[in-house]
């Protein structure tokens, strides 16, 4: 209570002097752009997802209204339950096991040894390798017929006969491993370089009282990595809902529609089956998810602040 | 003090197993890689052999001589290089003057404009990627360069503000009073103090942005329908929807094209990282 009565130190930099219009002038370049490319295209998404309009109608074709129709369509829809149930799985397994695999390998290699630095740049080339660039290296590796799995293959235990990309359930398993492959060396040097902030003398001290590897992390290393965990599953979580191209161009949603997640469904939808209607009624479903994990993080950072400044 | 530095002899079989987790890692994320150069170096018919050998067995550069003589690359590439100078030019700009909106100045409205950018930033592009198309033919847009970059430009904004906004906090404030003691303006003090203090995260926003335009797919190949106008990626991607395009021609495409970001990011790669764990504790 102390505090709140004490003269409030001003957060905000108004201190050369004060202009009301020039912030305002500033963000106008990022308004424009905005406006145009992202809110406009939201509102004629939902629109057109109130609509019955195809992608092949004609400049003056008549489109009718129909309300609801397409959001009541899409719960018996079986293919968009399907998605839903698609891209909560993959994005699932992103957070956790691309995460948690970077947290590891984060964990095991943090000492100083010979060589980090190379270490180091080298972990960062996939999350900077460009996604087509990625896939024909992906789809040369998966051949069914020449692909240098076959290798390995033949000493597993599964029929993977069909394909690495053309059957279920290894054309799934195929885009997570190279969802992994692409992000989880990134997020182990994030995690590597927040762990040069866990408090050193905490961990001897921990473990002089006994406290093992395990109680140590629990204690001491978690609470101080946290925000980092956060961010980064966060950025797993838009990775996943975000991917296009490596989905789309490895196995363009099949075999059948099993690995169609929800940004492929809009694509194909709209693209494949001329159906613009429903694809965005699928979009605006989508973009609700999207403001719902934004909203979810903003309450969580207002948490956070609230707790530094207590 | 013997529970904490442990004896002699765990010590090396621990290095032991922490330098063979580390080789274990690196290998796993290079072979794709590494791969993809052998590939591109070696005759097909060797590529093609059952088992495969780890090694090149010969080597040749016609997998590069087909990419460019069969397709139009030189001109992929270099159409890709002009969007993707383009978008980093709009957005390193238009970023840098929001980060200075956001971090200096007090404002109602804030608190919406920073919702828009983390709403936008976070929006999958493919949810919106029709009504654009659908504005873009309308406007006379489709197969335009610098339309296209447009559209990059404002799906990346949103993460320059955000590696940008911790860099400008971080100017002390004697620097600035110091200069609207000299006579600064507000853009006299962007310009002589804040750019130059804040270079190395506005070059981490201008590498960020030059590949997330150089990748970019989805956004090109809805918008570029004209085979001269491809971008690489767009390129790359048809001719690999081509069944008989031969495999050392493909990998070879996918090795021009891919290198370039690799190379910046590990330039650059030290100031993401400061910049993303300096957002994650600032927030």
């Amino acid at each position: 209570m102390k505090r709140l009565a004490s003269p409030r130190i001003p957060v905000e930099r108004t201190k050369i002097g004060s202009s009301k219009h020039l912030p305002y002038l500033l963000i106008v370049p990022i308004c424009v752009l905005s406006f145009v490319l992202v809110l406009y295209p939201i509102t004629q998404d939902i629109w057109i997802s109130l609509t019955d309009k195809t992608l092949g109608d004609k400049i003056g074709t008549k489109v009718n209204f129909v309300g609801l129709h397409n959001y009541v369509g899409l719960v018996h829809n079986s293919s968009y339950l399907a998605s839903v149930r698609i891209t909560t799985l993959y994005a699932i397994i992103n957070v956790f096991c691309s995460v948690g695999a970077g947290l590891g390998t984060a964990l095991l290699v943090n000492r100083r040894f010979r060589g980090r630095g190379g270490v180091r740049a080298l972990l960062t080339a996939p999350w900077a390798f460009p996604d087509v660039a990625s896939v024909i290296i992906f789809i040369w590796i998966l051949n069914s017929a020449f692909g240098i799995i076959g290798v390995v293959s033949q000493y597993l235990p599964f029929d993977t006969s069909g394909g690495w990309l053309t059957s279920s359930p290894y054309a799934f398993i195929s885009i997570i491993g190279m969802s992994m492959w692409k992000t989880f060396p990134f997020y182990s040097i994030v995690f590597l370089s927040a762990l040069q902030g866990v408090p050193e003398d905490l961990l001897e001290a921990a473990t002089v009282d006994g406290a093992g590897p395990f109680e140590r992390f629990r204690a001491v290393t978690l609470p101080s990595i946290k925000p980092t965990l956060y961010l980064l599953e966060l950025l797993a979580f838009i990775f996943a809902f975000r991917q296009f191209s490596m989905i789309y161009l490895t196995t363009g949603g099949g075999p059948e529609r099993d690995t169609e997640t929800l940004v492929v469904s809009v694509y194909n939808t709209a693209f494949k089956f001329y159906d613009y209607a429903l694809s965005s009624a699928i979009g605006v479903t989508g973009l609700a998810i999207t403001f719902l994990v934004a909203l979810v993080y903003l309450i969580l950072q207002s948490r956070a602040a609230k707790r530094d400044f207590r | 003090m013997n529970v904490v530095i442990g004896s002699k002899r765990t010590m090396l079989v621990r290095s032991i197993f922490r330098y063979s987790i580390i080789t274990f890692v690196c290998l796993l994320v290079i072979f794709p890689l590494y791969w993809m150069l052998v590939t591109a170096i070696q005759p097909p018919d060797i590529s093609l052999q059952y088992p495969p050998v780890l090694y090149p067995k010969a080597a040749n550069l016609h997998g590069f001589q087909q990419l460019f003589q069969d397709n139009p690359m030189a001109r992929w590439l270099l159409n890709s290089g002009f969007v993707a100078a383009l978008t980093t030019l709009i957005t390193t700009s238009f970023s840098i003057l929001g980060a200075y909106a956001i971090s200096w100045f007090k404002w109602r409205g804030k608190f919406v404009f920073g919702m828009m950018l983390l709403f936008t930033q976070m929006l999958p592009e493919a949810l919106i990627v029709i009504p654009i198309y659908k504005m873009y033919s309308q406007i006379h847009f489709a197969n335009n360069l610098p339309a296209l970059s447009l559209i990059h430009a404002a799906f990346v904004i949103p993460v320059g503000v955000w590696i940008l906004r911790p860099a400008f906090e971080s100017i002390p404030k004697e620097v600035s009073e110091a200069a609207q003691i000299d006579g600064c303006d507000y853009f006299a003090l962007l310009r002589k103090i804040i750019i130059p203090l804040c270079s190395p995260a506005i070059l981490a926003v201008g590498v960020v942005a030059f590949f997330a335009s150089w990748g970019d797919y989805l956004m090109a190949v809805t918008m570029i329908s004209k085979q001269d106008l491809y971008p690489a990626s767009v390129g790359l991607a048809s001719t690999m929807s081509q069944l008989d395009t031969p495999i050392q021609e493909l990998l070879s495409g996918a090795l021009i094209y891919g290198l370039p970001p690799v190379i910046l990011y590990m330039f650059i790669q030290k100031f993401i990282i400061s910049g993303l764990t300096a957002g994650a504790i600032k927030g």
